[in-house]
Formats: C-alpha cells, structure tokens, sequence
C-alpha cells in the first residue's frame, strides 16, 4: 500500500465520504430523471423508493445472513441485534462469496419490493392530473415513514437495525473499498439510465412528456408508460436505499425523511437541468459538494452565525431551488436531443455496400 | 362528552380550515400548496409565544396567528409564485417551489425554537391544555374553535354568493382569462383568496397545541389529512371542501379508536393511514370527489324535474 501523508488523510477522508454521497444521490437522481425529466411523472414521492430499499436491505440482510451462517440460535434478530451483527461479521470476514450472494439477493428483493411500492402508490392517481399524483406520492412517502418508525420488527423502529458488513473481507480498506464498489455500481445505472433514454422506449417516454394526446392517437399507451417509469423509477432508487445502508452500516428509519430523499434529489436535478442524464450527474456532483462542504466546514461556520449550521443549509438550498428554477428554469445543463440507438437498416446497408456513412439520424 | 368525540370534533375543526385554505389556494393558484401545513405550523408557534413567553390568554394568539399566516400566504403567492410565473415556471416547477418554501418556513421554526430552547424553555413539543378555560364542562378551545368555524362557513358563503368580490372570485376561478376581460382584477382576487388561505392555515394553528401536542413539524404531519379531505372535497369547490374536512377529521379520529377496540392499541400509530386510503379510494373510484358525484347524479339527469324549476340560472357554486 502506498503510504499517504498524514495532511492528506482527512481530506483523502473527506473525499471518499463525498464520493459515496455523490454515488448514492447519482442513482436516485437518475431514477427522477427518467420519470420527471424524460416522462415528465413528477414523482413527489422518491423517500418512498429509497426507504423501500434501505428498508428491505435493514430487514432482510441479517436475517439471510442468520439463516445461511446458521448463526444466533436462540437470539432474537432485534433485540440482540449488535450482537448478531457482531457475529456475521466474524463470518463474513472470510466469506467473500457469501457476502457478494447476500448482497445480490438483497438487492434483487429490495428492487422488487420498491417496485412493488411504486406501482401501488402511483396506481391511484397515474391516470389523473398530476396534481393528485403528487399528492398520493408525497403521503404515501409519509406512510412508508411512520410504518418503518412504529413497526419494530421491520427495522428497529425508533431504534435501529445494523446491517452486516457484507465488504468484511476486505479488511482495513473496507470504507475506501465499499464506495468504490458502490462509485461502480451508479455509474453503471447512469449508464442504464442513458441506455433506456437512447432506446426506443425513451423516445416514447418522451412522447408522452410532450404530448399525451399526440402519444394516445398514434396507438401509445400513455398510463402504461407512465406505471412502467414509475416501476422502473422506484427500482433504481431501491439501489440507492441498499447503497445508503451498505455505507453507513445501519438502517435508521427515521432517517428517510421528504427533506433528504424527495427535496435534495429534486434539486439537483434541477440544478443540474432535467432531460439530461449529465444534468443530474452535474447536479448531483454540485449540490452533493456544497453540503458535503457544510457539513465538513460546520464547526468553522458555527461561530459565526447565531442560528444552527443545519438550518442554515437548509434555507439556503431550498432558495437555491427557487432561484434556479426562476433564472435557469432549465438548469446548468440545458436538454439536447438526444442521439437514438437502434438500427439505422438504411445507413447498415450502405455501410455493407462500401459507401461513406451518412449521418446517423437524430 | 366522551373525550375522544372531543378529539374527534376537534381534528375535524381544525382539518376543516386547513382544507378550506388548500382547496381555495388550489383553486385560485391552480397549483397544490405544499407549504400549507407548515403555516399552520406558525400559528403553532404564535400561540406559545403569546402564552408561555408572554404569559397571555392564548386566545390573543388567534388574530395574531391570521395576521401572520397571511401575510405569509401572500408572500408565497406574489413573491415566489409570481416571480417564477414572470419566469415562465410550469406547474409542476411552482409545486416543487412550495416544497422548498415548506423546508425553509420548518427551518425557520427550528430556529426559532432553538431561540427559544436557549432560554431554557423546552420548545420543540409542547401541550398548552393547561392554559385553556373551561366552560359547562367543555373545553374553550373545542367551543371557540366551533364557533368560528361556523362563523367561517357563513362568511365565506355570504362573501362568495351575496357580494361583488365573490361573484368575481368564482368567476376567476372558473374562467381567469374570461373573468379578466370582463374587467375582473384577477391577480387581486388571488392574492385575496392567498391571503384567506394563509390566515386560514394560521387559525387552525393557533387552535391546535391547546388540544393537541404541537411542534415544528406538527403542520406538514396533517398534510395527508388535508389532501385527503381535499380530493375528497373534490378540489374545485369551497363547499365541498368543508365537508371533506370535516368528514375525514372525525373518521380518522373515531376509525381510529373502532380499529384500537377490534385490532389493538398498536394500530393508534397508524393514524394517517385512514386518511391515505380515503385518498386512494376516492383517486380510484371518484376522481372528482363529493363535487364530481353530486355533478354526475346531476348530469345522469336524477333531478331534472327539479332542475327545472329552480331555473338553470343559479350558479354553480
């Protein structure tokens, strides 16, 4: 290992803690842009995919882990829960392959779950203005909310429950290692999220977004449309709940609030400029640094201001959004049309016949 | 009285104002007002001061919450809306606007709370029973808060049906490019319905830490009450509004104590619940609420005869 001065280390620490942030609120981000930005849902209830997620990672990691170790007979998951925890990390530590599986399988649940919850919670409304969807989303992110506070079994309600360390293995460079993991993980969702968007199917997204009348007479399904983003959506913010509980370890309930998993990502995305997939990532990159830097920077800051550092940020990130959205509704990033894929029959043959390509379609 | 029918009648007061507040911004706005809660979140905080830091009746708070609640309405509606309306802001934008206000106006209670802490006064969750009256064995605050709420409906109604600014308030609703043009100021019938709205919101606010435990958040938590009862009301009527509020206040406080005797005490914190699945049903079933199915009985023709003898010259309200 290469040794690393010692000035450098809080911020090589900064930077990994920044970097894991950012992965995280990428996904979810890009999750926002592919219903609000590409399809135009406006999904006021993003808390609700991400607290599926984190939820079923809280519930369920654990609880594989009992089963497969076949550790903590006689233990009650949540009662004794640091000590079962403690327990499977002794096991993990040397079970690479069984910690990559648990994760796997989590990860398969918890996207099944969340898009389970997405589906029933836009169901009611999909078909109506999209008033009443943000409506039933922002309460249905609510429930979610006080069913993951009171229902102790789930995750620990008001206390909380330890997720296993699946990374283990990887010994002292566990933190380092898990961000990188988890860095990988949402560039290939943004990649997944730019691959829908240069589909077919993103073109159908955004037929729907500009004209849903014009989209129903050429024979498109319009609320099918709008239920599969919205499936698809909370599925890709699901990764983001698994992502935010492997990091910080811990699945706290409470933690799953409309401030941090609806408000922030809404904010990047417009910052960053909606119908962008590198919008969101610039959006997402610039918000993230700014309250990773106030946070950082907080006891430095607290002397000077007579009012708490946390509320400060919040004032001023939520007049950020304002002022964005009143001097560049469009963000940092403004939509382009975008390239499709797909199979350009006439420009292959030609291709095949040995002529000099055309220029693709747009 | 049993003290949950108290409870009962009391949520249902209060979600009444609120839902008359969210449904009139709706309606003049044509944007759902997420902030809403967190007005009543000010009138909250005016009662304490008034009477835990001044050592007043807490009844002097009531004007005081109005005042406040509206003026903070109708900076919401001409200083963030209609900057980002000059600005070309869609619905969807001025929503998520609201969204921010809502964050910001939390924050700012926290800080005043805070202010409030560091004197050594536990300010973040607060029960001001003891500092109401009582009268026939009823508490003050269930007998006030009544009484103005029936004094709300009639004035709304009057005001709606008997005075000019009504008549032109329901046509800027209907119709603002029309209303307009018949020389009807509309921006100024808004920022009035915004300020009724945020007084409303500061009313209900005002009322609540007497009867119920108030806090920072305690506004945006009643938030799914107000949608539900709203979209029950129908979104499109003041009427309908009352009697949505008013509906889903008492069911969710007495469906909740039936479910506590049949299920188990557990299901208490589930509260919000009832409202959500109110909600969904109507969304579901009755997109257009109370509204829509007394104007589909009415289009199926149930009382044409009647119809027509009153004349189809009343407006629709």
């Amino acid at each position: 290992m290469i040794p690393i001065p010692t000035y450098l280390e809080p911020v090589l620490k900064w930077l990994v803690d920044m970097l894991a942030f950012f992965a995280i609120y990428l996904v979810v981000v890009v999750a926002l842009n592919l219903q609000y930005g590409y399809t135009g849902v406006p999904n006021f209830g993003l808390a609700l995919s991400v607290a599926g997620g984190a939820y079923a990672t809280g519930a369920l990691t654990g609880r594989i882990a009992m089963a497969l170790y076949g550790v903590g007979q006689g233990l009650d998951f949540m009662h004794d829960n640091s000590q079962i925890t403690a327990l499977l990390n002794e096991r993990l530590r040397n079970d690479p392959v069984g910690g990559i599986l648990i994760l796997l399988v989590v990860i398969v649940i918890a996207m099944v779950v969340a898009g389970g919850l997405g589906f029933v919670a836009s169901y009611p409304a999909i078909r109506l203005r999209a008033e009443y969807l943000m409506m039933v989303l922002i309460a249905m992110a609510e429930a979610i909310l006080i069913i993951g506070v009171n229902y102790y079994p789930l995750v620990g309600g008001t206390f909380w429950v330890h997720v296993p360390d699946l990374f283990a293995w990887m010994g002292g460079l566990r933190w380092t290692g898990v961000t990188l993991v988890i860095l990988a993980s949402s560039i290939l969702v943004f990649l997944a999220g730019q691959a829908i968007v240069t589909s077919p199917f993103g073109r159908l997204l955004r037929a729907v977004r500009e004209n849903e009348t014009t989209a129903e007479c050429i024979g498109k399904d319009v609320v099918g449309t709008k239920i599969r983003i919205m499936v698809v959506g909370s599925m890709i913010a699901a990764l983001a709940g698994v992502f935010y509980a492997l990091h910080t370890q811990v699945v706290l309930a409470a933690a799953y609030t409309r401030t941090d998993w609806t408000f922030w990502p809404w904010l990047m995305l417009m910052v960053g400029g909606r119908g962008n997939n590198i919008g969101s990532l610039v959006g997402a990159g610039a918000v993230i640094s700014a309250r990773r830097l106030i946070i950082y920077f907080k006891h430095d800051i607290q002397p000077f201001v007579p009012i708490q550092v946390v509320w400060l940020e919040q004032i001023m990130l939520g007049l950020t959004l304002i002022l964005v959205m009143a001097f560049r509704p469009q963000g940092i990033l403004p939509e382009k049309p975008t390239r499709m894929r797909g199979l350009n029959y006439r420009q292959m043959l030609e291709r095949l016949a040995g002529k000099s390509a055309e220029k693709t379609e747009r | 009285m049993l003290p949950v029918v108290k409870d009962a009648l009391m949520y249902a007061n209060l979600i009444l104002m609120l839902t008359i507040g969210f449904t009139l911004a709706y309606m003049t706005a044509k944007i759902p007002n997420f902030a809403h809660g967190t007005l009543a979140g000010l009138g909250v905080y005016s009662t304490f001061t008034v009477s835990v830091l001044w050592k007043l009746s807490p009844y002097v708070a009531v004007p005081l919450a109005f005042v406040i609640g509206a003026g903070m309405g109708v900076f919401i509606y001409k200083v963030v809306i209609g900057t980002l309306r000059k600005y070309g802001a869609t619905p969807v934008s001025l929503s998520i606007s609201t969204l921010a206000v809502e964050i910001m106006v939390i924050a700012m209670l926290n800080i005043y709370a805070d202010d409030i802490q560091s004197r050594g006064i536990y300010a973040r969750a607060f029960l001001l029973r003891y500092k109401d009256f009582e009268f026939l064995g009823l508490p003050g605050v269930l007998l006030v808060s009544t009484c103005l709420v029936v004094a709300i409906i009639t004035v709304l109604h009057l005001m709606l049906t008997r005075t000019r600014f009504g008549i032109s308030m329901r046509a800027t609703v209907e119709d603002p490019d029309l209303a307009s043009v018949l020389g009807t100021n509309v921006e100024l019938v808004s920022t009035v319905s915004w300020f009724l709205t945020g007084g409303l919101a500061g009313l209900s606010g005002s009322f609540l830490p007497l009867w119920f435990q108030g806090g920072p958040t305690i506004g945006s938590l009643m938030m799914t009450s107000v949608f539900a009862a709203a979209a029950l009301g129908g979104l499109s009527s003041i009427y309908g509004a009352m009697l949505g509020g008013y509906l889903i206040g008492l069911s969710e406080i007495l469906g909740t104590v039936v479910l506590m005797d049949m299920i188990g005490s557990w299901v208490a914190a589930y509260r919000m619940m009832i409202p959500l699945s109110v909600l969904s049903l109507v969304l579901l079933r009755y997109p257009g609420g109370l509204v829509g199915i007394v104007e589909s009985m009415r289009a199926r023709g149930l009382s044409i005869r009647r119809k027509a003898k009153i004349g189809n010259t009343r407006l629709r309200p």
